[in-house]
């Protein structure tokens, strides 16, 4: 399931959730994306973070890296949840959890999904720091990472 | 042939806009020939948008989309900046 809210999420009850789903599930893997601060040596302070999206296209992109997760691993359950608005320092932002019946399914497919969300979903973040405001640029290391999905060969 | 021209992040902040409605040639078949002509008679944002471009990508309907892909009658074509999600 998708979904794009402003609310926070509580990832004990999304585990529970899908754990109440199937009796066939024997992994979940779950991943939290936080706001956070930035440390001692970028010489900057977050106050806050705004995030905006495309609505209609976060969806229908989100549908698709779902889609393809599916159809390349034997999942039981996933559950995308992206937070738009404004957002403070230790705040979750974004979860990704994955269900199925052995661990390495729910661990590559997790990896998977958040890899394309961070380069593909359009989500923009505008930093209001002590040195400013401003959108937060792209980072190499991100496309990187998506492309080595290409280099690895297919699972089932 | 009408676009509905959509901006988001710091493009919506270069045009002061996020959507506007424009209605060009025909024969203007793609995102980049549409904003090389946009950058070359309206200039302002134009010009600089087309000065970012490389870091730019376009969605046709909700679809990511080469620059050269083609654009119909009622698309929806938006401008992305670098996308920061998750």
């Amino acid at each position: 399931m998708i979904t794009i809210q402003q609310e926070t999420f509580s990832i004990e009850l999304i585990t529970e959730k899908i754990r109440r789903s199937s009796k066939n599930i024997g992994a979940i893997v779950t991943f939290v994306g936080y706001v956070r601060d930035f440390d001692k040596d970028e010489h900057k302070k977050l106050f806050s973070m705004k995030l905006e999206h495309y609505s209609g296209m976060t969806e229908k992109i989100l549908a698709d890296i779902d889609k393809k997760a599916n159809s390349r691993w034997a999942l039981t359950a996933t559950e995308i949840i992206h937070r738009v608005g404004e957002l403070e320092p230790t705040e979750p932002i974004v979860c990704v959890a994955v269900a199925s019946k052995h661990r390495n399914d729910a661990f590559d497919a997790a990896r998977f999904i958040i890899d394309f969300l961070k380069t593909d979903a359009p989500f923009w973040k505008k930093e209001k720091t002590n040195k400013g405001e401003y959108w937060v640029d792209d980072k190499d290391s991100d496309h990187k990472q998506k492309k080595s999905w290409s280099r690895t060969s297919e699972k089932s | 042939m009408k676009v509905d021209i959509l901006f988001f992040a710091s493009l919506r902040e270069l045009f002061e806009e996020d959507k506007i409605k424009i209605n060009v040639d025909d024969d203007m078949s793609s995102p980049e020939e549409l904003l090389q002509y946009l950058a070359k008679n309206h200039k302002g944002p134009w010009f600089e948008l087309l000065q970012k471009r490389k870091n730019i990508r376009v969605a046709i309907n909700h679809n990511i989309e080469d620059w050269d892909s083609s654009l119909s009658d009622g698309d929806e074509l938006a401008f992305l900046p670098p996308i920061t999600g998750g």
